[in-house]
């Protein structure tokens, strides 16, 4: 018996095939497109009409090609960032503008916690858009003096606690680390950063509150947080990727998920040769919905931590420079291994000294084992100089850029760590486009909020949380960020035959919206409702915000 | 609800190893290992990156080793952290921990780590450079102040692969070291081959090598010329300032110093251990008799010995006149 054929029809499809760029209806059978045009060219299809969407507009489903798991893990805990998101139940989770509102969404959390000892563990605050405002102990003491409790900034590199978990950890007038700062009163500000406060604070609670083992509630999570922007394949971009995380991500990336993901091998757990032997194992464990091969490494820190590695002038501030997470010449080294095998690398850097070393690292790779099409991709890679990006297009890398820094940390690279002239080229997709390198953008989940249109929208903007522009010779024309967050992506993660454009043969996976994100006001493209997503054909609504 | 960690009943040492990618760290910690008679953890940082390395590294008998990955100092740490945590958390103490730094990491911030965990005493940063490529590497423009990081956090440094220099290579090296970190003690070694006595001094302790001698000697390590042992023998106990300040003074090819002593204004013998430029004191659990003895190991100078000797006695106070004179001391 043949399959049933559906027909979805809409005001208009974007198809992101530059051959067919709009269309009304779309044929889809066994979870594929099997053709897209108009009403007349259906006419006698044996199909079943779905005109659910008659008066929406359908796009490719969204790729996000830099999210992280975790984003999925974090919302088993209580969000107290700055900035709105929804929570993968659907919920508008409104940000939080000052400490005492921080406090008290804790406390409210606080007294759903049966358990009087179980962590109560924020997450996302982010001091930058409280005005600097900084949070102490005592804050967090007005949450619980009895339960320990533990906010996480979004930068992930720093923890505020409350007095009984310093006291758990064993800080008081006594310790004398910098990563222990002290309040006037010469008591510890319940600040903490660094390993050694790390170790204490993990051995004052008996266990590791970030490193729990990841389980299919959280993938559960991951998916359902993503479906709600409209994504319809995401990349967890570093991953240890061990077997009981395979075993996880097995179980859960099954009929149901409404996402694709695409896990990346995280270099740094395990020498490259052991990584190609992994990735060969793994690709062959891969399925539609769940796809290995990519493999993650992270040359540098990050800028608004002051770990990011620059080339001269260096940091606007004067800070010292960052740090390497790898040494050039490892970099080099391991660049090589996985070039020679065939593998395809998602390479972090932030700052343009990291950027130049991956860039020779990749040319070196070029000329010893010339490799056609390998698309390794330069991740983040927010301060590239023009001259760069032309080494990146004769490399034939691909980038994928972090727009919503543009938003989040624009103000602070602008005062702070770049100075005026290199935050206008910060996140430089115009230059990018201009010179014709293939282009994604991305989010950084749980980073910075999940939204491949929030992102669209930073990267035609330039706009700043103060309502600052930054650069807007580097502005993406609307159409130009749309193909960045579905065909672009696609492309940076070789999946750019099957999804990332709505033509016959790739999977039926669209993001439908209320709006047509041409029509709306640029500086509206984020607030265009996602109205439901389509995964090889079935369709996934997300509730009303 | 548990508040406090409850207090260990042992302080654990910690030796922190460091230096950029290729000086010698695994040499060395195999070096230690080999060496050695306790129950080590090793911690190795940089698997991905200088796996050779690792893979250098044997399973030592009756020496627990344990591998971990990540860079230590970046937001990838945690796999270090919870190896740690499972280290400090053993049942049977370990005799000895030693963390390798990543090729890029800085060991002043795994250090750090021994400040704020109870259970844990520095016993030092050993920092490698390598002889050869050390003045590039500082002079590069990439990686000179990773470098520089890694240099100052030493309190001994360990010059190595001092073969492939010339003289004018070695005095090039050695003027960076100093220039970077003035005042630290440098030893130079090939393969990274500072003497076994320099992990082990004494065995369990410094009476069981050099008990019956009477006063300071100084005479060559067996095959490794380059450096010479120290005895230092004396009764009376130390005035505890007074010492700090002989031991914040003493000389540079001063590599290593470990002993029993008294101090005046504590009961109770104390153990006295320094690397390099660091030292700690802790309480022995045994009567105090009247009496210091420590073992040090130098770089062959002659002058060490009377220097040394001098600066301790300064800090004696004597109920009673040392034995020996002081003159005499080689
Ligand atoms: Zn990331």
């Amino acid at each position: 018996m043949p399959s049933e054929i559906t027909l979805f029809e809409a005001r208009r499809i974007i198809t992101m095939n530059p051959s067919r760029p709009d269309a009304t209806h779309i044929a889809v059978c066994d979870g594929r497109v099997l053709t897209v045009g108009t009403q007349a060219e259906f006419d006698g299809l044996d199909a079943v009409a779905d005109r659910r969407f008659a008066d929406k507009v359908i796009l490719p489903g969204f790729v996000e090609g830099h999210a992280h798991v975790m984003e999925g893990t974090l919302w088993r805990q209580t969000y107290v960032g700055a900035g709105d998101r929804r929570s993968p139940d659907g919920r508008r989770v409104p940000g939080l503008r000052d400490i005492g509102a921080v406090v008290d969404r804790l406390s409210e959390a606080d007294r759903s916690i049966a358990d009087p000892d179980q962590l109560l563990y924020g997450w996302g605050f982010d001091p930058l858009h409280l005005g600097g405002a900084r949070l102490t102990r005592h804050d967090l003491d007005r949450v619980s003096t009895t339960r320990p409790v533990m906010v996480h900034h979004a930068s992930l590199h720093i923890t505020n606690v409350n007095s009984l978990l310093l006291e758990m950890a064993g800080f008081d007038e006594n310790t004398a680390i910098d990563g222990v700062p002290k309040l006037p009163d010469g008591t510890p500000s319940g600040e903490l950063q660094g390993i050694a406060a790390r170790l204490r604070l993990f051995r004052g609670l008996g266990y590791n509150p970030m490193s729990g083992t990841l389980d299919a509630a959280d993938v559960a999570r991951f998916g359902a947080a993503a479906q709600l922007q409209g994504i319809t394949t995401i990349a967890d971009l570093h991953n240890d990727l061990t077997d009981a995380t395979v075993a996880v991500y097995g179980a859960a990336c099954v009929e149901g998920l409404p996402v694709r993901i695409v896990p990346a091998l995280a270099s740094v757990s395990c020498p490259p040769e052991d990584g190609v032997a992994r990735i060969g194992r793994l690709a062959a464990a891969s399925t539609d919905r769940l796809r290995f091969g990519i493999v993650k490494i992270v040359v540098d820190g990050s800028i608004q931590g002051f770990t990011a590695r620059l080339l001269p002038p260096g940091y606007h501030n004067g800070a010292p420079n960052g740090l390497w997470y790898v040494a050039p010449e490892d970099l080099d080294r391991i660049v090589g291994v996985y070039h020679a095998a065939g593998i395809q690398l998602h390479i972090h850097t932030n700052g343009n000294e990291a950027t130049e070393a991956a860039l020779d690292a990749v040319e070196k790779a070029q000329i010893a084992r010339p490799r056609p099409d390998h698309r390794h991709t330069l991740q983040h890679c927010q301060m590239a100089t023009e001259a760069q990006l032309r080494r990146v297009k004769a490399l034939g890398l691909c980038l994928n850029l972090f727009s919503n820094h543009l938003y989040y940390w624009g103000d602070a690279h602008h005062d702070l760590t770049m100075g005026p002239e290199r935050a206008a080229r910060i996140d430089a997709a115009g230059s990018a486009a201009r010179l014709g390198i293939p282009l994604a953008i991305h989010s950084d989940a749980p980073v910075t909020p999940l939204g491949p249109l929030f992102t669209a929208w930073c990267a035609v903007n330039r706009t700043t949380s103060s309502g600052r522009v930054l650069g807007p010779e580097e502005r993406l024309s609307v159409a130009q960020a749309l193909h960045a967050v579905t065909l672009g992506a696609a492309y940076t993660l070789r999946m750019d035959h099957c999804v990332g454009s709505i033509e016959a043969g790739k999977f039926a996976d669209f993001a439908v919206l209320d709006a047509d994100p041409y029509e709306v006001p640029s500086e509206a493209l984020k607030d265009v409702p996602i109205h439901a997503t389509v995964l090889g054909g079935r369709v996934f609504t997300v509730p009303p915000a | 609800m548990r508040r406090r960690l409850p207090a260990p009943a042992t302080r654990c040492p910690l030796t922190v190893v460091g230096g950029f990618l290729g000086a010698g760290k695994t040499t060395l910690l195999n070096r230690l290992l080999a060496g050695s008679h306790g129950r080590y953890a090793v911690l190795v940082n940089d698997f991905g990156a200088i796996n050779v390395d690792a893979g250098l590294i044997q399973d030592h008998d009756g020496q627990t080793l344990r591998l971990t990955n990540g860079c230590v100092c970046c937001s990838l740490a945690d796999g270090f952290l919870d190896t740690l945590m499972r280290v400090l958390a053993e049942p049977e103490p370990f005799d000895h921990i030693v963390i390798e730094a990543s090729g890029v990491g800085d060991p002043g911030a795994i250090a750090e780590i021994a400040l704020v965990e109870p259970g844990l005493v520095l016993r030092g940063v050993v920092v490698l450079a390598d002889a050869e490529r050390l003045p590039g590497l500082a002079a590069d423009p990439r990686l000179g102040d990773t470098l520089a990081r890694q240099i100052r956090a030493a309190d001994l440094l360990v010059l190595n692969k001092r073969d492939l220099v010339d003289e004018a290579g070695r005095a090039a090296a050695r003027a960076t070291l100093a220039a970077l970190a003035p005042g630290i003690p440098v030893v130079e070694t090939v393969a990274a081959a500072l003497p076994a006595a320099f992990f082990d001094l004494g065995g369990a302790g410094p009476d069981r090598a050099w008990r019956g001698s009477t006063r300071l000697r100084a005479e060559a390590v067996p095959h490794e010329e380059a450096f010479q042992r120290l005895l230092y023998r004396r009764t009376g106990a130390f005035d505890r300032v007074a010492l700090e300040r002989a031991l914040t003074a003493m000389p540079a090819a001063l590599l290593r110093l470990k002993g029993r002593l008294g101090l005046a204004d504590r009961p109770g013998m104390h153990l006295l251990q320094m690397v390099g430029r660091r030292w700690s004191l802790s309480p022995l659990p045994e009567p105090a008799p009247d009496a210091a003895e420590l073992v040090g190991i130098a770089a062959t100078d002659p002058g060490i010995g009377p220097a040394l000797a001098g600066l301790l006695d300064a800090a004696l106070r004597p109920p009673h006149i040392p034995h020996g004179d002081r003159t005499r001391c080689a």
